[in-house]
């Protein structure tokens, strides 16, 4: 919201030299958050009142001319194509060092002495919208430059001077003010300011009824709940002209558009009190207004020239013909102002705000006033509306005459009373604020405050008794930011120590993680929890049991996730143009349309949620072996390194993304916990990767069993040599590793302490069918030293075990 | 003889002295002690000195080898702790093997930090389910029943499930807070608990705005605990986060679930509060919402509000990412890009 500073001197004396910053601060601080403050009338800087005394042609141009300008003490040559110039005319004259725009366009650029067509010209002679000011001085033609010949300013008068344009406009946070619908007009921030800097607060000049002369029903209310207050005036003697020019400029300078002095005067009173107001010309309006629910099917064409078709929900102003306005929200088309018009019903109503913002947002039509009466306005506020306007009426239009006038207020707004113990206030603040401090500040906003021991008791102002403050802790509030958050000394925080904390679930999470970045070298990403159809076809291959969103970003991505597989594909795609050999891993919730059950609530069904972590390798490199062995490593060392359970790898259910060969289940016990496996060719396609082979693998952390400490055991270091002993054999290629690790280890030789893997190799030298697999024995006693003859029968006979089982041809040792 | 000795050894440790590797030490040994060196020859010349001085020049000549000898040794010593192992052209400008070269995700990194310093301060660690129903995005929060941030406008909800009301009406949830009161129904007072985790809304994004974006809400509970004590709490975790002394102020909000609410500042780490464009040229950037649980919310707990009290903050994860590293669009969150990410290692 835009705040005129010159609009809130209107209300309240602020000291003349006042400190824009410190003022600025102090609202921040206090009340809502000033965002900026901008200098109105240092955008007129080195712009004058010119009066052209002389227009000569342009030797050289057909449509300039040359003006004798004065700009105050001394005639300057200024080139000008201006089709409206005349002599005697008082014009704008940026003088070199203005900032204007070009046309209206564009940035602002400085103005220079320079020559046009051959011809010297001082600066320059401004259309409205040059200097911004096109809204108070519209035109049609282009060409036209700003008349101000009705300003009673001599020439050389600077411009913001001259226009009484010398402002700083605020601009407030709306955000920070939602909660404070007192605050949404110029008075509101004045009162704030009052309380602020302790200086006094401006009524309005009261509305004398007795001027009224007739008492003819204007309006009726049907719906009291929804429009708890009504009035509405007759006025006659009035007439569709330009509002005076300090009206417009005021408006303008905040952020509307003048329109014609009847419109004008509604707006100005909505930015000045923040309660809307709306005029229907009573020469279109039939009887009485009503305020009542549309009937459905009604249909209403609004002044934005929207049609709407109605229903039971909408609150209306009608006449006896049907719908003339949407209540709070905007007028109907039938009811304009038109230039013929010469008197008006003027509507002062108070809303209720939730059916306003229910119609609003129906209907996406959100305008100044919805917004306003959203925030639940206070219907004495009504009463300040009727005193401004009539005052300003009375002002435009001094043969005016309210002929009628009916204030429909049944049910008159409780103001909030609240009981505030001393003690509580104290020890919520953790400082005693002196009760006649509280009570100054609070009864300068509107508070009433009566102490009786250690009670006080607070009647709230009804601008503040909407919903804003209803509770003890919103007079704590009261108290502390009037009193200034900055002047509370920090307190200590106290504790009682009961014991370490220990979340195994918490811990078991960072572990992986940090395990799979720092360990394997995976980079961790984030994906949103909705996942694409593209990659859900491909990868998950059915939408059976996936939730999805009744407005998701795009009709494409209204799945939400059900397993993390599906998004990390979509990111090795992103990846792969960039990268040809990388490893990603994602650690959060999926999500499945089951089981619906609430451990906090029996009323609440939620769906089932685990806590999953996924990882992708991914390499151009045509062998998959590496890239399998790679990202088996991963998984195997997993639980050692993580402190928890170890599981096992197994194969028992293919997952439906995975390659028919290259896929494992990660079990826990009998449970699958995941899947460990290559992306088959199919998915792999319908994913759009292009050279990549990509082994995924995906867990259930909820599934897993964190140690509650660590179980590493010592063992003591051999004493007597261990030696390694490499032995590579020629075997059928369908021969598994695991088997023949076993069968040697099922040999129980003492000496023997262990067997591990090398390398597998296919190839030249092979024969088709076969492969040569190298084993590695570790072969050792822990009583002596073996000579290498003990050795070699150690050896010697662990080959003979791989020759009988497995038929396998020693290729060395 | 004796002055050609002196001079002799003179000589000798001076070209050892002058040898400068292995090799030419080897010369001049060949030089000093040799078949053709003067030593040698004086040595060939003692049968011919006079008997009665003969034992007293072999012990000088014995003595010049000596310690020639000596001196040649410990000259090789030296010389051999300064040689290299490698040629004197290895380029020691090639750079590194790479360690493994994964990494944790930038908003990772910062709960981590956060979470760390919770702990220290004895502070739980929470999560919740990212599906939430009406009951705790709103209804137990504090959020009027036409609140604006129902409306689907703003929320995610499921198809299927966005009819309805309370338990049965679910969302991806809006933020972090109906959380804490999870937390605070399963739990007993007092309470010191953080909770970090992912939020959804419905907007049109931007550099600045997300559809899924990081919460870290922290949470304290107990009898008497004062706003300041807050501030003190925000400040000290700052600090320790960003490791300097970070200033912290609180100015007036508004949020439905806290009373009195404040909005937090830090002071501008980028231009140490002089102003600047990061922060908008006032000195303190807006971090996070905060302030004392709203009474309904402790009611919602099962907590006497007259008895209990606290202190609730919700600091904005991203942005206080962005600013870490100056990271200027928020998209770059979740857009799974390597090229990005490797940057926070």
């Amino acid at each position: 919201m835009k705040v005129s500073m010159q609009w809130l001197r209107d209300y309240v004396d602020l000291p003349a030299d006042m400190d824009l910053t410190r003022l600025s601060y102090d609202l921040t601080m206090s009340t809502v958050e000033v965002e900026g403050a901008e200098d109105l009338g240092k955008s007129f800087d080195n712009m004058v009142i010119g009066v052209v005394e002389k227009i000569e042609p342009h030797p050289n141009a057909d449509k300039l001319r040359i003006c004798k300008t004065d700009i105050g003490g001394e005639i300057k040559d200024i080139v000008c194509g201006g089709t409206n110039l005349y002599e005697g005319m008082k014009v704008a004259v940026a003088k070199p060092g203005a900032f204007c725009r070009w046309h209206g366009e564009g940035e602002p650029v400085e103005i220079k002495e320079t020559k046009l067509r051959g011809v010297p010209s001082f600066g320059m002679i401004c259309a409205s919208s040059e200097i911004g000011l096109f809204d108070l001085f519209p035109f049609t033609d282009e060409g036209t430059v700003v008349d101000l010949s009705a300003f009673d300013a001599p020439a050389g008068t600077p411009i913001a001077d001259a226009l009484d344009l010398n402002d700083v406009i605020l601009e407030i946070d709306n955000k920070s003010m939602t909660n404070r619908p007192d605050l949404w007009g110029h008075y509101g921030i004045a009162r704030e300011l009052a309380a602020l800097y302790e200086l006094p607060l401006k009524p309005f000049t009261p509305f004398d009824r007795a001027t009224v002369t007739g008492e003819a029903v204007t309006a009726v209310v049907e719906d009291t709940e929804r429009c708890p207050r009504c009035m509405c005036a007759q006025i006659e003697g009035l007439s569709v002209k330009p509002a005076p020019f300090w009206m417009q400029s005021r408006i303008w300078r905040v952020g509307m558009r003048p329109i014609n002095a009847l419109v004008d005067v509604t707006n100005y009173v909505m930015l000045a009190t923040g309660q809307p107001s709306h005029a229907y010309d009573c020469d279109r309006i039939h009887g009485p207004i009503t305020v009542r629910r549309a009937r459905d099917g009604e249909t209403l064409t609004l002044l934005n020239d929207k049609a709407l078709s109605l229903t039971s929900d909408d609150l209306v102003i009608a006449d006896a013909e049907g719908p003339v306005g949407l209540a709070g929200i905007m007028g109907g088309a039938k009811d304009s102002i038109l230039p013929s018009t010469h008197s008006v019903k003027l509507e002062i109503a108070n809303f209720a705000a939730r059916g306003i913002r229910r119609t609003a947002l129906k209907y996406d039509n959100r305008t100044e006033a919805s917004s306003r009466y959203e925030k639940g306005i206070d219907p004495e506020r009504c009463q300040q509306a009727l005193d401004l306007s009539m005052q300003l009426f009375r002002e435009l239009y001094p043969d005016m005459q309210v002929t009628a006038l009916v204030d429909i207020y049944p049910k008159a707004l409780a103001p909030a009373q609240i009981d505030v113990s001393l003690t509580w206030l104290e020890r919520r603040l953790g400082k005693r604020i002196p009760n006649e401090d509280i009570r100054r500040k609070m009864e300068l906003m509107g508070y009433t405050i009566t102490f009786d021991g250690d009670n006080m008791h607070v009647v709230c102002p009804t601008w503040r008794s909407t919903g804003d403050v209803s509770i003890k802790a919103d007079i704590m509030e009261e108290v502390a930011r009037m009193y200034g958050y900055e002047n509370f000394e920090p307190t200590p925080i106290t504790t009682s120590f009961t014991g370490a904390i220990n979340q195994l679930e918490v811990d078991i999470d960072r572990k992986i993680r940090e395990y799979l970045a720092f360990r394997c070298g995976m980079q961790e990403i984030f994906s949103y929890p909705w996942m694409e159809e593209q990659y859900v076809n491909a990868v998950l291959q059915s939408t059976d049991g996936i939730l999805t969103l009744a407005t998701p970003p795009s009709p494409a991505e209204r799945f939400v996730r059900s397993s993390l597989l599906p998004n990390l594909c979509k990111a090795v795609v992103k990846n792969e143009r960039y990268y040809t050999d990388f490893a990603i891993f994602e650690g959060t919730q999926i999500f499945k349309d089951e089981g619906y059950t609430s451990p906090y609530d029996p009323a609440e069904k939620l769906p089932l949620q685990r806590k999953n972590i996924a990882g992708a390798f991914a390499s151009a490199a045509k062998d998959v072996t590496p890239l399998f062995r790679k990202a088996k490593g991963v998984i195997e060392m997993m639980p050692r390194y993580t402190h928890m359970e170890g599981f096992t790898l197994c194969q028992k259910e293919k997952p439906v993304w995975a390659d028919n060969v290259v896929w494992l289940n990660i079990c826990l016990g009998d449970d699958i916990i995941g899947n460990l496996a290559l992306l088959s060719k199919k998915a792999s396609m319908g994913c759009g990767i292009k050279n990549l082979n990509v082994m995924l693998f995906e867990l259930d952390v909820d599934a897993l069993k964190p140690f509650r400490s660590r179980t590493n055991t010592f063992t003591h270091l051999p004493e007597y040599p261990m030696t390694d002993y490499d032995i590579s054999v020629l075997c059928d290629g369908a021969v598994k590793c695991v088997d023949m690790v076993q069968t040697i280890m099922a040999s129980h030789n003492p000496l023997l302490r262990g067997v591990a893997f090398v390398d597998e190799y296919r190839g030249k030298q092979i024969p088709a069918g076969k492969k040569s697999v190298t084993l590695r024995l570790t072969i050792g006693s822990d009583e002596k030293t073996l000579t290498s003859e003990e050795i070699e029968q150690c050896a010697a006979a662990t080959i003979k075990k791989l020759v009988k089982r497995f038929e396998v041809e020693l290729r060395s040792r | 003889m004796r002055e050609k000795l002196d001079a002799l050894l003179r000589e000798g440790l001076a070209k050892i002295e002058a040898a400068s590797s292995e090799a030419e030490l080897q010369d001049v040994k060949a030089f000093l002690l040799g078949k053709q060196s003067p030593l040698t020859a004086l040595m060939k010349e003692l049968p011919k000195v006079d008997v009665a001085l003969r034992p007293e020049m072999g012990r000088m000549v014995n003595e010049v080898k000596t310690k020639l000898t000596a001196q040649m040794d410990e000259r090789r010593n030296d010389l051999k702790m300064k040689a290299s192992e490698v040629a004197e052209d290895f380029d020691i400008t090639v750079p590194g093997t790479m360690p493994p070269s994964g990494g944790l995700h930038p908003i990772t990194q910062m709960c981590y930090d956060l979470n760390d310093a919770f702990r220290s301060m004895g502070f739980e660690i929470f999560e919740e389910p990212e599906i939430t129903s009406e009951l705790y995005g709103f209804d137990r929060l504090n959020f009027p029943p036409d609140h604006p941030a129902r409306e689907s406008m703003d929320t995610y909800w499921l198809a299927g499930h966005d009819q309805g009301h309370g338990g049965d009406r679910l969302c991806l949830r809006p933020h972090l807070t109906g959380g804490s009161v999870r937390y605070l129904q399963t739990h007993k007072p007092p309470y010191r608990f953080v909770y970090p985790g992912r939020v959804y809304r419905n907007e049109t994004t931007d550099a600045r705005h997300e559809r899924a974006f990081f919460q870290y809400e922290a949470l304290v509970v107990d009898k008497d605990f004062t706003f300041t004590a807050g501030k003190v709490m925000i400040k000290s975790i700052l600090s320790k986060v960003f490791g300097r002394d970070v200033p912290v102020r609180m100015r007036a909000g508004f949020f439905p679930f806290v009373e009195p609410g404040f909005e937090i500042d830090m002071g501008c780490l980028v231009c140490g509060g002089k102003g600047c464009s990061v922060c908008k040229h006032v000195g303190w950037i807006e971090i996070m919402p905060g302030g004392t649980p709203h009474p309904n919310v402790l009611r919602a707990a099962g907590l006497d509000p007259d008895e209990y009290t606290g202190f609730y903050v919700n600091i904005g994860l991203d942005r206080l990412v962005m600013m870490r590293y100056g990271v200027d669009d928020i998209r770059l969150f979740h857009g799974g890009d390597l090229r990005f990410l490797e940057q926070f290692r």
